[in-house]
């Protein structure tokens, strides 16, 4: 009698996918903030290019969502970072790039995970923004921007279509600049602050 | 060819859409180049290592006080020097790579920061990628003018190591008396025996089309002709063609990094709209020897930076080469810019002849987008001239990403002893990188005309 009911649950325990990119939500104060499994985007090309002394510049995006594929968008946060590494110390530094100076922020002397999880740490979606009486989605988009690739488009001879259609093919030819997407969902609003409740 | 290109004069309509689209992709790219801008600025600027001390600066592994390039200015040089010593600027030093990159002709400059001799010191490498292969596809020039239509070229180049081939079409009414459609093919070497020596084979196929004015003026020269019995040469001279083909090889000898002569040939051939005109011969020729000679000179100080630029040339058609043309025409220009902060003044000053009776394509126009713009070329001779002056000035302020400037254009053209009237026009014009709007008026008496040009690299 009771082997019958953990048969049936047996299947749709095995139905829940493994998400190794999961977000983890958590509200502070009016902001819903995020943290990631597995979260590491200062690796491959860019890291040896910031070892290199460069500067690179990252773009993250935070979505929410009433639907999994996110095709409309409830509300979103988009936030640059430029990463540059201090060649004598070893260590990071992190600039939040800012139309304003107020809005500017820096973080320096800092090891890969902590420089990385400050990146996170200033993507927040306000409060009022989340869907209050049904479920919603998060998703996490990063990217290198790399400004080197945009000055080519317009050179010595014109307008280069040929750089510009590398630009816009980029994303899908370029793996090494490419990251996953993290994601997490159905979430609802009351369930985050329960959680942040204890 | 696309119906753009067989649209001599678009209705207004069309002018309307083109200037909107010319409008729209104007600022996309400009806004591409700003927002890059923008965001390379911020890097450079929030760079850790901006606290350290250059202690020494070398390209591609080689000091720069040791590096050996002709190509490489004596101010470039001066200003990589320049980074030893103080902090490490990341904002200059990016500039500089793109400097690099341009002068030396690379695909790409990086630059590299490794520890210095002391805690507080970092030295700077260039390094320099050159790939062996490189192909592009690009639109080296655009133009719309509300009185002459579209000017536009695509090109395709593929380049082996210092051996390159260039195929491209488009349309120009802009440059010659005629709106030319067609072809143009173009092989280079790069590296003759030396770097200092350089092989250019050019070939060329474009449809002619002619303004009504150009017509008419033809057939009152072919009159003048059998009145006043001119010359049957005359005649020849004002002859239509309706194609024409062209082979030129070249050698350029590049004597010093300022100076550089060209010699070679030019195998033009046209057919003629009426052969009756021109003996009943349906194709004629104008084979010419040709020569140039380039002098390109910037001086650059901490504020301001001078150029200079001349060229003269000359393209000479005799009967030993097979030509039915036999002419002589010699042309120079002298150019001058001078910048300081965000000034900008420039004059140019162009003149030319031509001896003996040349070709339609090789006479002289003003009233185009380069010289007395916004005067009809064809209001000022249909046909050209065999002698022509043009001088222009502007003055140009950088407003951020953004230069306005205003100009004054002067020119004569004439025909053998005849000079014509001395013209004049001013105007004014936003210019964003390789992008240019303008609005110019012509100077006539008791009224205004303006005239509207919207395009890049002009």
């Amino acid at each position: 009698m009771i082997a019958a009911p953990a048969a049936a649950a047996l299947p749709s325990a095995f139905a829940i996918e493994y998400n190794p990119y999961r977000l983890i939500p958590r509200i502070e104060g009016e902001y819903l903030h995020v943290s990631a499994s597995n979260f590491s985007f200062l690796t491959g090309k860019p890291l040896q290019r910031l070892k290199d002394g460069a500067s690179v510049a990252f773009v993250a995006q935070l979505i929410v969502s009433d639907t999994p594929n996110f095709l409309i968008p409830n509300a979103r946060a988009v936030a640059r970072f430029a990463v540059s590494y201090d060649i004598w110390e070893d260590r990071f530094s992190v600039t939040k790039v800012a139309e304003g100076i107020e809005q500017k922020r820096t973080i320096a002397h800092q090891l890969a995970p902590a420089a990385e999880n400050w990146c996170l740490d200033n993507l927040a979606i306000h409060r009022s923004d989340l869907p209050v009486d049904r479920p919603f989605y998060l998703r996490l988009d990063l990217r290198v921007e790399d400004p080197r690739d945009q000055p080519g488009v317009i050179g010595d001879s014109g307008i280069s279509l040929w750089n510009l259609v590398e630009i816009f093919s980029r994303p899908i030819r370029d793996h090494q600049d490419r990251y996953p997407s993290w994601t997490a969902g159905p979430l609802r609003l009351e369930d985050i602050l329960k959680g942040a409740r204890g | 060819m696309s119906p753009m290109f067989a649209t001599a004069r678009p209705g207004r309509a069309a002018s309307f859409r083109g200037i909107s689209l010319f409008l729209a992709g104007g600022l996309f790219f400009s806004g591409l180049a700003r927002a890059d801008q923008a965001l390379v600025r911020a890097m450079a600027e929030s760079n850790v290592n901006q606290q350290y001390l250059v202690e020494s600066v070398s390209l591609a592994g080689v000091e720069v006080a040791h590096y050996r390039d002709s190509r490489l200015s004596p101010s470039l040089r001066r200003r990589l020097s320049a980074l030893v010593g103080v902090p490490c600027d990341m904002s200059a030093i990016s500039d500089l790579a793109d400097k690099l990159r341009a002068t030396l002709h690379l695909q790409e400059v990086t630059q590299h920061l490794t520890r210095g001799s002391s805690p507080d010191r970092i030295r700077v490498n260039f390094d320099f990628i050159r790939r062996d292969a490189a192909f592009d596809l690009s639109v080296p020039r655009f133009l719309y003018e509300s009185n002459q239509g579209w000017t536009a070229e695509v090109n395709a180049r593929v380049r082996l190591h210092d051996q390159s081939l260039t195929a491209g079409f488009g349309s120009n009414g802009d440059d010659l008396v005629e709106r030319f459609t067609g072809f143009s093919t173009r092989y280079e070497d790069g590296h003759l025996f030396s770097d200092r020596l350089k092989f250019a084979l050019g070939v060329e196929g474009y449809h002619d089309i002619w303004n009504s004015a150009s017509r008419q003026a033809v057939l009152g020269e072919g009159a003048q002709t059998g009145v006043n019995g001119l010359a049957a040469d005359a005649s020849k001279q004002f002859a239509l063609y309706r194609s024409r083909r062209n082979i030129a090889p070249a050698v350029t000898f590049e004597l010093t990094r300022e100076l550089s002569v060209s010699v070679g040939a030019s195998f033009e051939s046209m057919e003629m709209e009426a052969p009756a005109v021109t003996g009943g011969d349906a194709s004629k020729s104008a084979n010419a020897a040709t020569g140039e000679v380039n002098f390109g000179y910037t001086r650059e100080g901490t504020e301001s930076e001078q150029r200079w630029d001349a060229k003269y040339s000359v393209r000479a058609a005799t009967r030993e080469l097979g030509s039915d043309y036999v002419y002589r025409r010699q042309e120079v220009s002298l150019r001058y810019k001078w910048r300081h902060g965000k000034h900008m003044v420039a004059d140019r000053m162009t003149a030319g002849t031509i001896r003996g009776n040349a070709p339609l394509f090789e006479r002289f126009v003003l009233g185009n987008s380069s010289t007395l713009f916004g005067w009809d070329r064809y209001a000022i001779d249909p046909l050209g001239g065999s002698r022509m002056a043009h001088n222009s000035v502007s003055y140009g302020r950088q407003m951020q990403q953004t230069t306005a400037e205003v100009f004054y254009d002067t020119g004569v053209v004439g025909e053998g002893d005849r000079l014509g009237t001395l013209r004049h026009s001013v105007g004014f014009g936003v210019r964003q990188g390789i992008f240019n709007i303008a609005m110019a008026f012509p100077l006539f008496e008791g009224r205004i005309a303006a005239v509207f040009m919207a395009g890049m690299n002009y």
